[in-house]
């Protein structure tokens, strides 16, 4: 038997604002939340915007997570921000959480700089080097592993039902809330809770990504530099953020008289199996994970109300998503509005799938889509309806959200509004 | 479960070999791995030893150059392992399968590099006083370094090479950083199968913990601890494993060698108040093997004196009976993130030679603990 899967908790942490209310009345208001980064110094870079979680100061989060109070890694603690407001924000009693499996995404590592630099210089004798190392574990982590949100979340609300920390990229965030809604819905678990964190605004992982030539350097124009499906596009924006829901079947959502914010139909996911520098540029893969997302719905391609893109803004993978739309939704494609949320929160990583499920979940209940911003010279090889103007009113039943990964793993996922 | 399932391929790249007879042959006969670090000095650490791969040859997997300059050396074994697992299990994507129809599910570990691949940019991002400097680093330290770094630092892209390697374009996801984790992915590919979503997956993992930088993670981690009191302890290795699975319908269909059945699996969190003997018994009691008589055990066991006593107390607590009980680590070290594909393979290995039950546990580092019941369909 399939159960029904619905979201009954929303909880974020991001460059629009640390609550749901904040971010959405942002994103709909089209308000870039890209600027000079301020967090570390970035005068030497080709890229120095961002788009940093602003005035984050974790103090009351040490304070409630105190196994956590040494931790160096800052995705951590938004990821802890996000996840206390989207369970606080679902109302689940506590003795829930021990029978919930945790689905947590993350992708890049962060290396302790102050380690890293130590180790440069200790390279002559690696005797004095582990020393000193050692002698430091107490307060630093040379590099600090990735399932750590997930296991401080864990012993915190006592998650004892499997802490799954997924590193598939840019597709991680989209995978774990896949993963969340198959348990669900084959009656392993009632609840579940998913999410993702990162932040890749730190001096190794940002300069590491601005070797790669997918961002803009537009430094002097942050509002305006993310500009997905814009002909005039240079590259993405590098985010920070994060983002949790938390799901339930149906049946225990109603039974505790939980607020609904929208329903989970479906979940594909694809891999390009082409290069890990450049998506396949027609859209193959994409196309191939839109369509599993489709048929796991149990849907046809013409039951596709809206989309919330990729749309990173790099010149290759906007033409591959338009193309793959095209491929897959036919001739009704040029009617189906999709926004591309990244041309307002930048591109959060491995955050970006949950973040935009979120979304997803808010046009549904809201009735409202986003706008794309920054489109102001269209693309003709993007020429899809992509909500240029300023956000709509949205009358369709069903949202499809795409996250495609560094490496060619895509995952895709389909949301429907909510009737009982 | 409801669903069949079965393993038909194996793909091992180990310090012990690449073959499952070959490796077996060493775990209960032959030597360790175990040697001082080749590539690095380890004397100043608590863990004297490694077990590293000797003779593996990148370039002879038919994988270009211009693609292996972008692999580390865990995308390279994870490539091996994978093409040696297709191979024995007879399938070529386009063939049996579609690309799309084959999933690949697997776990990676700590990122890891040899710290001579780092320390240019470090060193050149270092000002007069000892400390990183930002100007510098924008100047002359990211000149110091290829733009491809980033591809040997994030997780996934030892997976995603292997995507491209071999054609496969299924389902996929990637877990890190521990063995709890590879079973995941193993569970992950499982899942998969059984929901109709993939005709055939690979599972498995890759990990390389052979080099300076992962000696220094692992001592910060405390994995060393049982090295600094005792003077024995867990011995980091190197290596990739790859399963291929399928149902048994479509292996039966296209005439595939079937190695054992996957008839049961339990994967548990281990609660910070709780043991891990208790946790390794809930997983058997899952497993509903109390009391019952196995023809071998894929044992955890390594020899820190912490996981094989846990597991010994846990197996006597349950009167489960064992006839054969084979120990990986004790002579291929600890591969981590590959730890469980090399677990339940050899199980699989087991089954289809001893015949009988085989159960393969994978009990590691971190919360996440799993066993899996292998056996001859």
């Amino acid at each position: 038997m399939k159960h029904r899967v619905v979201i009954t908790g929303l909880g974020l942490c991001t460059p629009l604002g640390r609550n749901v209310n904040e971010y959405w009345e942002n994103l709909l208001a089209g308000r870039s939340g890209i600027s000079r980064i301020a967090g570390f110094d970035t005068r030497s870079l080709p890229v120095q915007i961002g788009g940093e979680v602003k005035n984050f100061q974790p103090d009351d989060l040490r304070k409630e997570f105190r196994g956590a109070a040494a931790e160096q890694d800052r995705k951590i603690w938004l990821g802890l921000d996000a996840a206390a407001s989207a369970l606080a924000d679902a109302q689940l009693p506590r003795d829930r959480l021990q029978a919930a499996p945790l689905f947590v995404g993350v992708s890049l590592e962060t290396f302790c700089l102050a380690d890293v630099t130590l180790m440069a210089q200790a390279t002559e004798s690696t005797r004095e080097l582990v020393r000193q190392m050692t002698q430091l574990k107490a307060h630093r982590r040379l590099q600090t592993p990735l399932d750590r949100l997930a296991q401080i979340l864990g012993d915190h609300y006592g998650f004892n039902r499997g802490r799954y920390t997924n590193c598939s990229a840019c597709a991680a965030g989209a995978q774990v809330v896949g993963d969340a809604f198959r348990r669900l819905r084959d009656g392993t678990a009632m609840v579940a809770v998913a999410g993702a964190a990162d932040s890749t605004l730190n001096p190794l992982a940002f300069g590491g990504f601005s070797l790669l030539q997918i961002l803009s350097t537009e430094n002097d124009r942050p509002a305006t530099a993310c500009r997905p499906f814009d002909a005039t596009r240079q590259g993405t924006v590098l985010a920070e953020g994060a983002a949790f829901l938390v799901l339930e079947t149906l049946t225990h959502a109603q039974q505790r008289g939980a607020r609904i914010y929208a329903e989970v139909l479906g979940y594909g996911s694809s891999l390009d199996a082409y290069r890990v520098t450049d998506p396949e540029p027609n859209g193959r893969g994409a196309a191939l994970s839109m369509s599993r997302a489709i048929a796991d719905a149990g849907l046809q391609p013409d039951d596709i109300h809206g989309i919330n893109a990729h749309g990173t803004g790099t010149p290759k993978n906007d033409v591959a998503e338009t193309l793959a739309i095209k491929q897959t939704l036919g001739a009704r494609a040029g009617q189906i509005p999709v926004t591309a949320n990244k041309s307002m929160t930048g591109h959060t990583i491995a955050t970006s799938g949950a973040m935009e499920a979120v979304a997803s979940a808010l046009t549904l209940c809201s009735r409202k889509i986003p706008p794309t911003i920054n489109l102001t010279h269209p693309d003709p090889r993007c020429d899809l309806d992509y909500i240029p103007e300023g956000w709509r009113h949205f009358a369709g039943q069903t949202v499809l959200s795409n996250s495609f990964g560094f490496g060619g793993q895509n995952a895709t996922l389909i949301f429907r509004q909510f009737n009982a | 479960m409801r669903v069949p399932i079965v393993i038909t391929g194996l793909g091992m790249v180990t310090p012990l070999g690449n073959h499952p007879r070959e490796i077996l042959h060493r775990i209960e006969n032959g030597p360790t791995a175990f040697a001082p670090p080749s590539r690095f000095d380890g004397a100043p650490f608590a863990c004297p030893l490694c077990a590293e791969i000797r003779d593996f040859q990148p370039h002879a997997q038919g994988v270009g150059a211009k693609l292996l300059r972008l692999m580390n050396r865990d995308a390279q074994l994870a490539v091996a392992a994978a093409q040696l697992a297709l191979a024995d299990a007879g399938i070529k994507p386009g063939e049996a399968y579609a690309p799309e129809d084959i999933g690949l599910f697997g776990a990676t570990g700590l990122a890891g590099l040899p710290l001579t691949e780092v320390i240019p940019l470090v060193k050149a991002s270092t000002g007069p006083d000892g400390q990183f400097n930002a100007g510098r680093f924008g100047t002359e330290g990211l000149r110091a370094v290829s733009p491809i770094l980033s591809f040997k630092i994030l997780s996934n892209m030892p997976l995603c090479f292997v995507s491209i390697c071999a054609n496969l374009q299924g389902p996929n996801a990637i877990y890190t950083p521990w063995e709890g984790q590879g079973a995941q992915a193993v569970e992950a590919g499982l899942r998969a199968l059984a929901g109709g979503e993939a005709g055939c997956v690979l599972v498995g993992g890759c990990d390389v913990k052979t080099h300076e930088l992962a000696f220094l993670s692992l001592e910060q981690q405390g994995l060393f601890v049982s090295w600094q009191k005792h003077r024995t302890g867990l011995v980091p290795g190197e290596g990739a494993i790859f399963l291929v699975l399928e149902t048994a319908g479509r292996a039966a269909r296209r005439g595939a060698r079937v190695y054992a059945q996957i008839s049961g699996y339990s994967l548990r969190t281990q609660p910070p108040d709780t043991s891990r003997a208790a946790t390794f018994s809930e997983i058997f009691q899952e497993l509903n093997i109390s009391s019952s008589a196995l023809t071998a055990v894929v044992s955890a066991e390594n020899d820190d004196g912490t996981t094989g006593d846990a597991e010994q107390q846990a197996l006597a607590g349950e009167k489960i009976t064992v006839a054969t009980v084979c120990r990986p680590k004790k002579k291929t070290g600890d591969l981590f993130a590959a730890a469980a594909g090399l677990q339940v393979g050899l199980a699989a290995w087991l089954a289809a030679r001893d015949g009988g039950r085989v159960l393969a546990n994978c009990f590691g580092h971190g919360s996440e603990q799993a066993a899996f019941i292998l056996e001859q369909p």
